[in-house]
């Protein structure tokens, strides 16, 4: 607003001809930087709430209603009821503990994994750039399928992984059938599908490391161990953090490949949050408390999300 | 002046009624469109809403084979994922315009798709457009009755299914024992289940087992449990909608389950619907409880199976105190309220569970038939013979068990919470007891919070 005055008040004092916006009469509009960002940002705005502001709003209104499911819309107001149904479901309190407990391992195990085998691609050797395009494999086949495949290499008559400790005499082990063993498998499945990427980011953070300050660790007798521990750790902390924060945000809305492989079974042993949501929504049509477990989610991933960023910047400042 | 300017006025205005009138429903329109089935110049265009377990099927087989008799029907099949169907169906039907004229919906849907006020009475609101010659009361009644609600025909049988039990001759010879038939019972079947677990190569290793069926979690599941309590007489729910199997004969019937996967494969916890129909074609299980529309890819082509005809049977389920049992799962079809085209949807339904198409439907496509009459002429094809046997027999066990999901619009919850409570009982997590107690609970909680006297 204040740039359109500024340039209706310069427009005034470079006289009449100028200031009337040509021969033609019409008035010229300068926006100034500012007001030229919001033109350019205008359609990013428009589209990111009606893409994503409009689905939150929408879900937090399904979430206070009671979805009627003949008309497939939110009907009546029923303030928290659908929340204090959801706090006292203890499917959905089940489901928590089981994301967190996928969450807990399969995290760090991804990312010391992911870490330690952009180390070794780092150092030079015959066939690491094969290896290096090999690891993308597992990104880019999709969840479902993996989940599929991995299914079938763990079925203990027809798949290959029991057959290949069979010979060694061990097994069959019900690699899915077991609910211990299941929630073990489907982290397997999410660190195969998932090191990669973390590879990756790891391998790009490796590179750009500063040469010089490792010249002046071994000028200095660091060790191989001390120059990890004081020189590489360090700087790789924001990297680190980065890629503990992007892999969280991905891992915590993970359902794809438990809905292929296990179901969430046996029981609800591998039952994370969003397949419980999803199968409450779009299996039970239960949608007013899918909503609100969906908020529940939302929320607490958001709290979470902060607390990492805040840790990630501190550890980047310690540092 | 001025009156000649009125009457022009007034002749112009009758002029454009009588017009209008013409265009919109005089005497040509039916000849304009072909009563509404199109014609060469003007076909009509239909979609249709179908699971994409068999929506290629009907549009690279069926579709053509109908417009053999109807060229001017331009039939699409869209296919669904089971898991996204209902909900999508729900939210067609409840759009301001129709984008699908026939939507599909399996058996424990029709509640929930009629609900939504998007579907029509086939038998009164389309009376215009239905063939004299379609004969509703040869349409077996139980099979009717999946798509029917409130009073009200939804919907008509357009693959109709039974869970069924299978079995191979050449492993219950092996091992020595009497093939099943329609009069076993659950105590016989496990006694020859035991026998049935052997190792048919003499390697000193079990290489076949005896079942193979639904274990892992998944809605479909508990119908192999709800089958043997029907058929001890049990009942899910009362004529009150009230739970009714938290009790001895619920208990036994879900332990019937438990106890099959002592006779099954190693890994058969996880099995859903390809896994144990492998391991039966690949002649690893002596039964399978499946469902009968695979019968003709078990037994048959020889492009997905090992077995040959007379290798494999088929008749109903384990019999209870109350007789032999079936599930029924049959998908019914119904013409969107907003489709602009429902003589043309209607059409193709009535000649999709006409007898004509029936009898062609069985020979090609191997779904079963709903009509009376086709299960007991003679089959288009002699394979078909024992499995309308098998059919018929299924259809009299479920006519007197209701051997059926929960008929109501929380079908699907319902089932959702059965399937968790089988899971955990199936995987050791809850004994039989705990998990039906806690399936009643939850389920009467369900109803409950939903309106229902509980």
């Amino acid at each position: 607003m204040s740039a359109v005055s500024t340039s209706s008040s310069r427009a005034r004092a470079s006289g009449p001809a100028r200031g009337s916006g040509g021969p033609n009469g019409r008035r010229r509009l300068r926006l100034g930087e500012p007001g030229t960002a919001w033109v350019f940002l205008t359609p990013a705005i428009v589209l990111l709430a009606g893409m994503l502001l409009y689905p939150i709003i929408y879900t937090v209104w399904v979430s206070l209603s009671d979805f009627d499911v003949s008309t497939f819309q939110p009907g009546d107001w029923v303030g928290l009821k659908n929340y204090e149904a959801v706090i006292n479901d203890p499917g959905f309190l089940q489901s928590l503990k089981v994301t967190g407990i996928y969450l807990v391992i399969a995290l760090p195990l991804q990312l010391v994994l992911g870490f330690a085998i952009a180390f070794l691609l780092n150092v030079a050797w015959r066939g690491r750039g094969v290896l290096r395009a090999l690891f993308l494999i597992p990104m880019v086949v999709a969840p479902v399928v993996a989940g599929g495949i991995w299914r079938m290499l763990l079925d203990p008559l027809w798949g290959v992984v029991n057959y290949a400790l069979g010979l060694v005499g061990i097994g069959p082990i019900e690699w899915i059938g077991d609910p211990t063993l299941a929630m073990v498998s489907l982290i397997l499945i999410d660190t195969w599908r998932w090191t990669p990427f973390v590879v990756l980011v790891a391998s790009a953070g490796i590179m750009a490391l500063p040469s010089d300050v490792y010249e002046a660790a071994r000028s200095d007798g660091a060790s191989r161990w001390q120059t990890l521990r004081h020189v590489t750790v360090p700087l790789l902390v924001p990297v680190i953090a980065a890629a503990f924060v992007v892999r969280w945000l991905g891992a915590v809305k993970m359902f794809d490949i438990a809905l292929a492989a296990t179901k969430g079974g046996p029981g609800q042993a591998t039952d994370v949050v969003n397949l419980y949501i999803y199968e409450k929504g779009f299996r039970g049509l239960e949608f007013g408390s899918a909503s609100s477990m969906a908020t529940v989610v939302l929320m607490i991933t958001m709290i979470i999300t902060f607390f990492l960023f805040r840790l990630s910047r501190y550890l980047e400042n310690r540092w | 002046m001025r009156r000649y300017l009125r009457l022009a006025a007034a002749a112009a205005v009758f002029s454009l009624t009588v017009t209008a009138c013409g265009s919109s429903g005089g005497d040509d329109a039916p000849a304009a469109d072909g009563g509404g089935l199109g014609t060469a110049q003007n076909p009509v265009s239909i979609r249709v809403l179908a699971n994409d377990a068999f929506a290629k099927q009907w549009q690279d087989q069926l579709v053509p084979e109908f417009n053999k008799k109807y060229p001017n029907i331009k039939v699409t099949v869209d296919g669904v994922p089971y898991n996204d169907q209902l909900a999508k169906s729900m939210l067609e039907l409840t759009s301001p315009t129709a984008t699908y004229d026939v939507v599909l919906g399996d058996d424990p849907w029709m509640p929930q798709l009629a609900k939504t006020g998007g579907l029509v009475d086939l038998k009164t609101d389309l009376t215009k457009f239905t063939d004299a010659s379609y004969d509703w009361d040869d349409i077996n009644a139980a099979a009717l009755a999946a798509g029917e609600w409130d009073g009200h025909q939804y919907g008509v049988p357009v693959r109709s299914n039974l869970l069924l039990m299978f079995y191979n001759r050449s492993l219950y010879k092996k091992a020595g024992v009497d093939e099943p038939t329609a009069e076993t019972t659950w105590e016989q079947y496990f006694k020859d289940a035991a026998k049935l677990v052997q190792d048919t190569d003499g390697d000193g290793k079990t290489d076949s087992w005896a079942v193979g069926t639904y274990f892992t979690k998944d809605p479909l599941t508990p119908t192999i449990w709800q089958t043997a309590l029907n058929s001890a007489g049990g009942k899910l729910l009362d004529e009150n909608l009230k739970v009714q199997f938290d009790n001895e004969t619920g208990v036994k019937a879900l332990q019937t389950q438990i106890d099959m996967l002592k006779y099954a494969p190693p890994g058969a916890a996880t099995y859903q619907f390809n896994e144990p129909l492998e391991a039966f074609r690949q002649g690893k299980v002596a039964t399978m409880f499946m469902w009968g529309s695979v019968y003709k890819g078990t037994a048959i082509d020889e492009a997905t199976t090992t077995l040959k005809e007379d290798e494999v049977g088929i008749t109903t389920m384990p019999a209870g105190t109350a007789g032999p049992g079936a599930h029924r799962g049959i998908w019914t079809a119904g013409v969107a309220k907003k489709s602009t085209h429902q003589a043309a949807a209607w059409t193709f339904l009535q000649w999709t569970t006409s007898k004509e198409g029936e009898q062609w439907i069985g020979a090609n496509l191997g779904t079963f038939p709903a009509r009376n009459s086709t299960l007991e002429g003679t089959p288009p094809a002699p394979w078909l013979k024992p499995v309308y046997t098998a059919i018929s027999a299924g259809y009299d066990a479920i006519a007197k068990g209701e051997m059926w999901r929960p008929r109501l619009p929380e079908s699907d919850a319902v089932q959702q919470i059965l399937a968790l409570q089988t899971s955990r009982a199936v995987s050791g997590q809850a004994t039989a007891q705990e998990a039906i107690h806690q399936a009643a609970t939850d389920i009467s909680a369900l109803l409950k919070s939903k309106g229902y006297q509980q």
